[in-house]
């Protein structure tokens, strides 16, 4: 990805209104008793679109917002997300592997990892009570959700940054020219 | 270049998960810090207004959700039920400590506020996405006098604790949340006995015992005990209702000094609270 400042404009807009919106509409909203986690989906689509730097960086920011307005701890969320963003970026830039089912595939992936590395930080600082079971099901309604959200998120995004994106600018540049009448 | 360019990026992530556990080192354990309230300020407002105008769609997909598990059916019959409840706590309170809580009579709407306490409605602006933890974000704070340590109800019962506030906000973490401990007594019987969850099932608290010399039943009622003794006392009013026994084998009692509980307030569907503000207790 190349980053001009309106991309980076792009990208923080995407950050804020992206923790936003989980905080107002998606965590209160419940399917099958769970509500789905897009940060997750977030931060994997733009480790997927800009690599590792951009995963990594996106990942602790939107972790950092999130700790700040939820008035917790600094730099747990961050934490799980730097590596969640890191993670997808190295997929994008180890494996050649062009299928729509990455995206989703990775977000549903990536978010129950994000999950389990919630409850490590936690884990880290001590769960004074028992952990039910149902810890996993939760983490796994989320994954699933994380499927179908990351598929419209990663879209979206894509569509969002396609100035920046070096491989749309290869797909531009190759296109054959339209002859008319041909 | 290559080499560079991967050095440059191993920096940056190295940089980026020292400053993580650097931050979480110095933030674990205060309340709110100077950069939390700025911006907690900034986008309070913003919360608020998204808060709102994503109701309509919240709801929605709610709806759908308690559709598909036939709650939506008997919603009058649960308010009927709700009534019927308070009424029912406050009657069992008032036989058992009948001095104690003649003040109860003139309680607010929900019955459970305890005379020196001033309500402040809130509502829920934001909710903490994993699992892991169960905070809800409301939208007052310490300019409308809330402070930390102030119980929080919804018109079912008690939902939890303020832990840190801002000008306009204020954490509150539910009773769901895996570091709430809270001191409670089953009424009529009086036992006295500490409620915790069980992280992953926000519907079932464990009470554990204190004082297990009588057995509990079904369906008993769990209010906030209120203890005072020897200078400390609990940071809750007496007599908030909090839910009703569930399960209660004598076996279980008996052998691991148990039972489950059933809060009364639905902690995964909060949207109107009331901090109970002022009070005598610390």
């Amino acid at each position: 990805m190349i980053l001009t400042p309106k991309i980076v404009a792009r990208l923080i807009f995407v950050g804020l209104f992206g923790v936003l919106l989980q905080l107002t509409f998606f965590s209160q909203v419940e399917l099958f008793h769970v509500s789905p986690d897009v940060l997750p989906a977030l931060v994997v689509s733009l480790g997927l679109l800009g690599g590792t730097m951009t995963g990594a960086v996106s990942g602790f920011a939107i972790g950092f917002l999130l700790d700040c307005l939820l008035i917790q701890p600094l730099g747990g969320a961050s934490l799980v997300l730097i590596a969640v963003g890191y993670a997808a970026g190295t997929f994008r830039e180890r494996f050649e592997i062009h299928s729509r089912f990455v995206a989703p595939l990775l977000c549903a992936l990536l978010t129950f990892a994000a999950e389990l590395g919630f409850g490590a930080v936690e884990a880290m600082f001590g769960i004074h009570t028992d952990v039910s079971i149902l810890v996993l099901r939760d983490m796994l309604i989320k994954s699933v959700f994380a499927f179908f959200l990351g598929w419209a998120i990663y879209a979206g995004l894509r569509r969002l940054v396609r100035p920046a994106l070096v491989d749309e600018a290869t797909v531009r540049r190759t296109r054959r020219p339209t002859v008319l009448g041909a | 270049m290559y080499r560079k360019q991967v050095r440059r990026r191993r920096a940056v992530l190295a940089l980026l998960i020292v400053g993580s556990f650097a931050l979480l080192t110095l933030t674990y354990g205060q309340g709110s810090n100077g950069l939390q309230r700025g911006v907690t300020a900034v986008f309070a407002p913003v919360s608020t207004v998204l808060d709102r105008a994503l109701k309509p769609a919240r709801d929605l997909i709610n709806w759908v959700d308690e559709t598909f598990d036939a709650r939506g059916k008997n919603h009058r019959l649960e308010e009927e039920l709700q009534v019927a409840r308070k009424e029912a706590v406050g009657g069992k309170v008032a036989l058992a400590e009948n001095e104690e809580f003649r003040g109860l009579l003139k309680l607010d709407r929900s019955g459970a506020i305890p005379s020196g306490y001033r309500p402040v409605t809130g509502r829920v602006i934001g909710l903490s996405p994993t699992v892991w933890f169960s905070d809800v974000m409301i939208d007052v704070g310490s300019g409308d006098g809330v402070k930390p340590h102030d119980p929080v109800i919804d018109p079912d019962g008690l939902i939890g604790q303020v832990t840190a506030v801002t000008g306009g906000t204020a954490k509150v973490m539910l009773l769901s949340d895996h570091s709430s401990a809270i001191g409670v007594k089953v009424v009529p019987t009086g036992t006295l006995g500490i409620v915790k969850p069980t992280v992953g099932e926000p519907e079932t608290l464990v009470l554990s015992f204190l004082n297990s010399d009588k057995n509990v039943h079904k369906r008993q009622a769990v209010v906030t005990s209120g203890w005072s003794g020897e200078g400390i006392e609990s940071r809750f009013p007496p007599n908030i209702p909090v839910g009703e026994i569930t399960k209660a084998s004598l076996i279980v009692q008996e052998a691991q000094e148990k039972v489950n509980v059933r809060p009364y307030a639905d902690l995964r569907n909060i949207g109107t609270v009331q901090v109970l503000t002022g009070g005598s207790r610390k």
